[in-house]
């Protein structure tokens, strides 16, 4: 599932994290909220970040396979 | 998770100003010049408790003008709280606008914690 978790300190300040995301594709989904909050202070990569999306080949596809035997 | 974010707020928003005052029970903001000390500044005016002096939130540049006397004419802590307040209602009103689903809840150290469900996004 994925979401978008904002954690607003008691001083104001915002931390944005996203969840379930694989690759890229999160900092597209926060950037609409990062800009309506502010200035961004710092940003940290985490290795979700460098996954990248799952794709199915469409030979391993079903009914797209050979038997090489 | 997949990246993490730290955002300082910018107050831009008169719809989140008027939201975060209604939700700290203060007095609607008013739009004005209005006096700070021997200043002057022009903008929407928020009343927060026991000040002596409003906080002029100037929209366009994001910029708030006080003069709190270094906490003698007013807790700094209020202005924080407001800040808190802002941030809330501007994630909120964006991410429901965006239509997406958003959940709230109050940490036990005085944060609050907003889950935007983004399931069906990209």
């Amino acid at each position: 599932m994925k979401s978008i978790e904002i954690i607003v300190s008691p001083q104001g300040e915002a931390r944005i994290e996203t969840r379930g995301y694989a690759g890229a594709a999160c900092q597209d989904a926060s950037r609409l909220l990062e800009a309506a909050l502010g200035v961004r202070q710092s940003e940290q990569l985490t290795s979700a970040f460098f996954q990248q999306p799952v794709s199915v080949p469409s030979h391993l596809s079903a009914g797209g396979h050979t038997n090489p035997s | 998770m997949s990246h993490i974010v730290t955002i300082q707020t910018e107050v831009r928003c008169r719809e989140s100003v008027t939201a975060a005052c209604r939700r700290l029970q203060l007095p609607q903001p008013t739009e004005g010049t209005h006096r700070l000390f021997t200043n002057q500044a022009t903008g929407l005016a928020v009343t927060l408790p026991a000040w002596r002096y409003p906080v002029v939130c100037e929209l366009p540049t994001g910029t708030l003008r006080y003069d709190h006397y270094g906490g003698r004419w007013g807790d700094p802590r209020q202005l924080d709280r407001f800040l808190q307040g802002y941030a809330v209602e501007r994630a909120t009103l964006v991410a429901r606008r965006s239509g997406h689903a958003v959940h709230e809840e109050p940490l036990s150290d005085g944060s609050i914690r907003l889950v935007v469900q983004m399931e069906g996004a990209a």
